[in-house]
Order: C-alpha cells, then sequence, then structure tokens
C-alpha cells in the first residue's frame, strides 16, 4: 500500500516574513557589495561595467590599506586589552562590594560612558583634547607636568594612544556589566566547600571563577572585535583619520573611498577584504570557544 | 553540536551584516524619466502640487527666513504643498549623492557652490533653469556666475546669493606694533609671525582632509600670481614653479604661527579661530562678521577685510574664489513650474531682503538693484562694515569659483575641492616631512585618476 505524503506549503508561509526580512537586510546589500566590487561603480553614476580583480589588485597594491589595516589592528588590540583589564578588574570589585545600596550606585556610576551616544563622546573628548584651548592640555600645562600644550590630536606619536584611552573609557562598562553578570551565577555553594578545603582566594579565582565565566567572555571578545575593528565614529569625528593617515582604520578608509572620492566599486572591493578578515579572526575566536565547550562537557 | 553551528553562523550574520554598513550604496538605480513641465498645472493656470526643498541654511535665522517665504507662498497658493528638508552643508553632497541611487531626490534644492551644480550636471541630475531666467531676466544676474553653472549652452542654476574670500584682520593688534594692513604675501606673512604670542596665533592653516580649507588656499596663492590648478586640458598642476612656492608658503604659515591642532582643522573649527579672537589674520567670506559678533562681540568693531594679498605689490588686482550659492531645480521633478514660481517668490524684494538680512554682509545680494535699495542699505551691520561689503563685492565681481577661472566650468574644477588629496598632501608633508615636489607629484597623479574614473 502506497502512501501519499501530503505536501503542506502553508507552514512556509509562517517563515516567509523571516526569509524576506534576512534577504531585505543582509543576503541583498552583502551580495549587491560582492558584485559591485567587481564592477567600476561610481557614486554618483548610474551606469558601471565589470572589471574583474582590478578593484582588489588596486585595494592589495595600495599603501595605504596596509597602513590603514595595521592602524586597526593597533586599534583593536589595544582597546581590547584594556577594556577586558578594566571592565574585568571593574567587575570582580563590584562583586566583592557586600552593600546592595553602594554596589548599584557603583554600578550606575561606572556604566556612564556606555549610556551616552557616541557622537556627544567624540566631540566632548574632541573639546577636551583640544589643542588650543581644551580642558586637559591647559591643565597639564598649568599644574607644571608639561611646559607647553600637549598636542594630543596633532602630534602624530600622540594620537593613536589619545584614541584608544577614549575608547577604553567608552567600552570597559559593557564588559563589566556583563562579566559581572557571569559572576553573579558563580554558585555560593563551591566557594564555600573550596574554603572549607582550605583553598586560597587566587585558586578559588582560578578554578572556580574563571572556569565559570570563561564562556562569557569569550563571546564578548569575539563581540567586541568586530565591535571594535569596525567602529568609526569615534575616530572619524575626533580626527577624521589624521594627520596624515596615522588614524586612518580600515572602515575610515572604506568610507573616504566610497563617500569622499565616490568609488563604490573599489570601497566594495575593500570592505569585501575586511569582511574576510573579520570571518578568519572569528574563525579562530570559534575554535578556542569550542575547545572550552568539550572541555566543559567532558 | 547544533548549537555551536547556530553561534557560529549567527556570529557570522552579524559581523557580514555589520560590515555591509561599511559600502558605498545599496541597490541599482534607474533615472527618472523628464519630467514633463506642464504636469500638475491645474487647466486653470492655477499651481497644484507637491515639491521637495532641500536647503542647507541650519541657522535659525536663514532657516526661518525661508520657511517664512514659504508659508506664504502656500498661503498664495493653495494647492501647493512645499516640504522643507535641512542638511548641513557637509552632508548635502552625500544626501544627494546617496539619493541617485535610492532615488530619494528633491524638486527644487541649494548647492554648495556653483561647482557642485556641474557635478550635478555631470550626473544628469540637475535641470536646465534657462526658462527661468529667461523670464525673470539673465541680465539681473552676474554674468560670471550664470557662467560658471553653464554646460553645453545651457544654464543650471540660479544665483540665490554671492560671497567672496577676502582677507580679514583685526585693526587693533596692528595698531598696537604699528602696523597697516598687509598688501603682500610676504608682508602678510611676517606679521602674521610678529603677531603670535602666547595668547595670539598671527594666522592659521588648516588641512583637514574632510574639508577644503588646503586647496583654498593653495588656490588664493597661485591665482595670485596669474597660475591656476588647473592646466589648459583640465589635469591638475600641483607641480608647477608657482604651486611649488604656493605649498611651501603655506607649510611655513604653518610652521611659525598657526596652532598645530588646525592641521585636522575644518572650515568651522578654522574660523572659530578668528571668531573667539584667537588668530589675526584670516581669509574668508563675510560670514566672519556674525561669527565674531556672536562668538567674541567686544572685538567686532576691530574687525574689518581688504583684497588678499599679492605676490608682488604691483601685481595687477585679482579675486582667487568667488562664490554664487545657487538653487536647483532638479532634473525628475514632476513640478518644475512651482520650483520655477517658488524661487521667483524667494528673489521677491519682501521675501529676499529678510532673507539676506538673516546673516548681513555674509550674503550678498545675487540679483542686481538689490544692494542699491534702501531696505538694504538701511542694515546698520551693512552701514557700519560697508568697507568690508565693497571689499566682498569687488571680489565677487572679478572671481570664480576654484579652477574655473579661465577654463570655464568643468567637472575637474569641482573634484578639485571635494576628494581632500591637496589637504591629505599638506599633511603628508607637515607630519611625515615629504619633500614638497614628491608630495606634489603624488597628489597630482592622485586626483588625475580620479578625473579619469569619475568622468570617462
Amino acid at each position: 500500500m502506497k502512501y501519499k505524503v501530503k505536501k503542506d506549503y502553508g507552514r512556509w508561509l509562517w517563515v516567509l516574513p523571516a526569509i524576506a526580512l534576512v534577504i531585505c537586510l543582509f543576503v541583498y546589500p552583502l551580495g549587491s557589495q560582492v558584485f559591485y566590487s567587481f564592477t567600476n561603480k561610481t557614486l554618483i553614476k548610474s551606469t558601471y561595467g565589470i572589471r574583474g580583480l582590478s578593484n582588489y589588485t588596486a585595494i592589495l597594491t595600495d599603501p595605504d590599506f596596509w597602513l590603514a589595516l595595521w592602524t586597526s589592528v593597533k586599534w583593536t588590540v589595544l582597546s581590547l586589552l584594556f577594556q577586558m583589564l578594566i571592565g574585568f578588574s571593574a567587575a570582580l570589585a563590584l562583586n566583592s562590594i557586600k552593600n546592595k545600596v553602594a554596589r548599584q550606585v557603583y554600578r550606575i556610576l561606572l556604566i556612564i560612558p556606555w549610556a551616552f551616544p557616541t557622537i556627544a563622546i567624540a566631540i566632548i573628548w574632541k573639546w577636551l583634547l583640544n589643542g588650543i584651548y581644551g580642558f586637559i592640555p591647559t591643565l597639564l600645562t598649568q599644574m607644571g607636568i608639561t611646559g607647553q600644550l600637549p598636542q594630543f590630536l596633532s602630534t602624530p606619536d600622540l594620537v593613536m594612544p589619545t584614541l584608544v584611552v577614549v575608547n577604553v573609557w567608552f567600552g570597559f562598562p559593557l564588559i563589566m556589566v556583563n562579566v559581572l553578570a557571569a559572576l553573579q551565577t558563580v554558585s555560593q555553594d563551591q566557594y564555600e566547600a573550596a574554603q572549607i578545603d582550605g583553598a586560597r582566594k587566587l585558586h578559588m579565582f582560578w578554578y572556580i571563577t574563571l572556569p565559570h565565566i570563561r564562556n562569557v567572555i569569550g563571546l564578548l571578545v569575539v563581540l567586541r572585535t568586530i565591535w571594535v575593528f569596525n567602529s568609526f565614529d569615534i575616530i572619524y569625528m575626533i580626527t577624521g583619520g589624521g594627520p596624515a593617515n596615522v588614524s586612518t582604520t580600515l572602515p575610515i578608509y572604506i568610507y573616504n573611498l566610497g563617500w569622499v572620492n565616490k568609488f563604490v566599486g573599489r570601497s566594495s572591493a575593500a570592505a569585501v577584504i575586511l569582511l574576510i578578515i573579520l570571518l578568519t579572526i572569528c574563525a579562530a575566536y570559534f575554535c578556542v570557544l569550542n575547545k572550552w565547550e568539550k572541555e566543559a562537557d567532558s | 553540536m547544533k548549537r555551536k553551528w547556530i553561534a557560529t553562523t549567527l556570529a557570522c550574520t552579524m559581523l557580514a551584516a555589520a560590515l555591509t554598513g561599511c559600502r558605498g550604496e545599496t541597490e541599482t538605480e534607474t533615472r527618472a524619466p523628464a519630467a514633463d513641465a506642464s504636469a500638475g498645472a491645474a487647466a486653470d493656470g492655477e499651481l497644484e502640487g507637491e515639491i521637495t526643498f532641500w536647503h542647507s541654511f541650519t541657522q535659525g535665522a536663514r532657516m526661518d527666513a525661508v520657511q517664512a517665504a514659504a508659508d506664504s507662498f502656500m498661503k498664495l497658493h493653495p494647492g501647493v504643498r512645499i516640504n522643507i528638508e535641512t542638511y548641513s552643508w557637509g552632508d548635502f553632497n552625500t544626501k544627494w549623492n546617496a539619493g541617485i541611487t535610492t532615488g530619494d531626490l528633491p524638486d527644487l534644492s541649494t548647492a554648495q557652490n556653483t561647482g557642485e551644480v556641474v557635478e550635478m550636471i555631470n550626473a544628469e541630475v540637475a535641470a536646465p533653469a534657462d526658462r527661468f531666467l529667461d523670464s525673470f531676466g539673465r541680465d539681473r544676474f552676474s554674468e560670471k556666475a550664470l557662467g560658471d553653472m553653464t554646460w553645453d549652452g545651457s544654464t543650471y542654476g540660479i544665483p540665490y546669493y554671492s560671497h567672496a574670500q577676502v582677507m580679514w584682520y583685526r585693526h587693533d593688534l596692528l595698531d598696537a606694533i604699528g602696523a597697516e594692513v598687509p598688501e603682500t604675501w610676504q608682508e602678510f606673512y611676517d606679521l602674521a609671525v610678529k603677531l603670535t604670542d602666547d595668547d595670539t596665533y598671527g594666522a592659521a592653516f588648516s588641512c583637514s582632509t574632510n574639508d577644503l580649507l588646503g586647496t583654498r588656499y593653495l588656490n588664493y596663492y597661485v591665482t595670485s600670481g596669474g597660475g591656476s590648478l588647473l592646466n589648459d586640458d583640465l589635469t591638475v598642476n600641483l607641480t608647477s614653479d608657482l604651486a611649488i612656492e604656493g605649498i611651501n608658503f603655506w607649510v611655513d604659515v604653518y610652521k611659525n604661527c598657526s596652532p598645530a591642532e588646525t592641521i585636522n582643522y575644518t572650515v568651522l573649527d578654522h574660523a572659530t579661530l578668528f571668531y573667539q579672537g584667537k588668530t589675526a589674520f584670516d581669509f574668508n567670506s563675510g560670514f566672519m562678521i556674525s561669527g565674531v559678533e556672536s562668538n567674541t562681540p567686544e572685538i567686532a568693531e576691530f574687525v574689518d577685510a581688504a583684497p588678499l594679498p599679492k605676490i608682488h605689490a604691483d601685481d595687477p588686482d585679482y579675486s582667487a574664489e568667488a562664490t554664487h550659492i545657487p538653487l536647483v531645480i532638479w532634473e525628475k521633478s514632476e513640478h518644475p513650474e512651482i520650483c520655477e514660481a517658488f524661487v521667483a517668490w524667494l528673489l521677491q524684494e519682501e521675501n529676499y531682503i529678510p532673507f539676506l538680512e538673516a546673516v548681513p554682509v555674509g550674503m550678498i545680494p545675487a540679483v542686481a538693484g538689490i544692494s542699491e535699495t534702501e531696505a538694504y542699505r538701511s542694515n546698520e551691520t551693512v552701514q557700519f562694515y560697508s568697507n568690508a561689503v565693497d571689499v566682498i563685492s569687488e571680489a565677487i565681481e572679478l572671481g570664480n569659483a576654484i579652477g574655473v577661472d579661465d577654463h570655464g566650468a568643468s567637472v575637474q574644477a569641482s573634484y578639485l575641492t571635494s576628494q581632500g588629496i591637496i589637504e591629505a598632501m599638506f599633511q603628508d608633508i607637515i607630519t611625515n616631512g615629504t619633500d614638497v615636489e614628491t608630495a606634489a607629484k603624488s597628489a597630482e597623479d592622485q586626483l588625475n585618476e580620479i578625473f579619469d574614473m569619475m568622468i570617462n
């Protein structure tokens, strides 16, 4: 006896909105970006032609691309490192405060940088660091720490460290809040058992706290790497990528190609290269995360 | 395992979605058909329809004056609706560039300068304004202003107001050292160095790659020597003796009398230094007066304007840059007749003078006869700064947009100022100590490559 399988196409109706959304917001923009990267499309002309790999060749042979990539790597690694260190330390400090009201007050105070719009933060820092009438250079000079107004935003050696400080100040609260939330899920029973066995605080941190929260930290690192690598507004608003490209990261390089020079094809090629770089980095991160998960399961 | 795949896929999706924000544009575009001039007009000739007007008058007084004119126009023509959208000068170019692809374009707009109109013509988005100009009277506008926007025999912009670049100085500071207003670049430089102390800078040289100041300042110098930043074949010329001399001159100004910070300064950051009394000299249009009056009113009485310096005192009079802010009717507009009627309304004395008075001296009338009217002349600021008004008016008469000079309107002239490449060249010389000739040659090659890609 043959059974006829009844095809129920109605179920597709339920997922259609989601599929449409993914196609509109992800597949189409990404697909068209990859497509344009093989064309000579410009921003101000609707006509264009296929140019093969010429955009990729132009990007990969452009010294400014490699300089921007190196600046992006420095920007991401330094920002992430200090955001993690400060965010983690602040979370541990907050977690050790017993008074609930005090903990709440400190948590609100420390989250303030994250609560501001990035544009407002960039404008405020630009004003604070201004080399003519900025508060910080003036204060340093009046305190006798520097002989003349330090030029944080125009001295090539100072520009990137200054921007990293701003980004660390802006980004560490996110790490702090997430790590604090993870810390609060660690069972107190384990600490009590370890105490009975005579474990020291460092041992408890290493063998109980860290294994519990390392997945959260891992995911935070993945997310922050993507966000910081792609971050555009803080640098663009404060220095515009200057002087002489010393603070031009890849997103600014791509923006300038697309919106200033109006080379949509070339900027799309640079964005595709950036996508490949970030996918590679994320793949490496996920290998580590998978390994941790396997260790936890076993 | 399944969870890991989901997590990995989600992260990759987020990453890719985030990256799509870096791309230049989003979809293929089809140009709208040319507008039918008669569309929307009712049989009895009464105007009817809706238009969108983009302008860049973000300051309250100018914005209010335009809105008031639009309101009164709509009251007069009940069938008309004018939707006004305001974009800062900096955002405007990006907005319409993106609009070419997305189709989000206005019926009528201002433009940053005549050069941008040529960009619009090249992008085939601006409509000829000949019908309006012929009915309103071409002779009521400056011939040079119309010439800057004329392409293949058609004129694509209607001058709304004009200004020109002149030298601004503080005569109290000059009086204090017993100095006269400089007439040559060398005199200007010597005085600027002399006036630089702990509180004041003689002059500022700014070259943010997000603005055109490096190009503008180099153009002053090159034009004063009778040269041009464009060759006759419309390629860039940054390596002539005059251009190299000009680059060296401004690098010296930066090193010896300008704040270091200005290497990243845009037009507004730069002008604010003069507004706040931080610099003794500056080069700008008549907008300086309103800036000084609102930032440091106590020095406003000491501010005055003079023609741009020359290389030799006996060189002929010149003007390096005159700007006519145009109104442009867009090709895709379905109601050009409403746009034309509204432009005529904006230029009527009762609407035009209140608009000009929003920034007196900053906006010089582009329509003949307005500056002679009692209503215009009676403005206190215009009266007090009458010397500055005369200096600017003369510079408007003599000048053109950057790169237009003897070569006429060209897309190259427009791209010269919008790419940030001359500014990057200055930054490279100042920051990395790159040899001037090498940096100039590199910038010249980059700009010529862009011209090739954008125009051919």
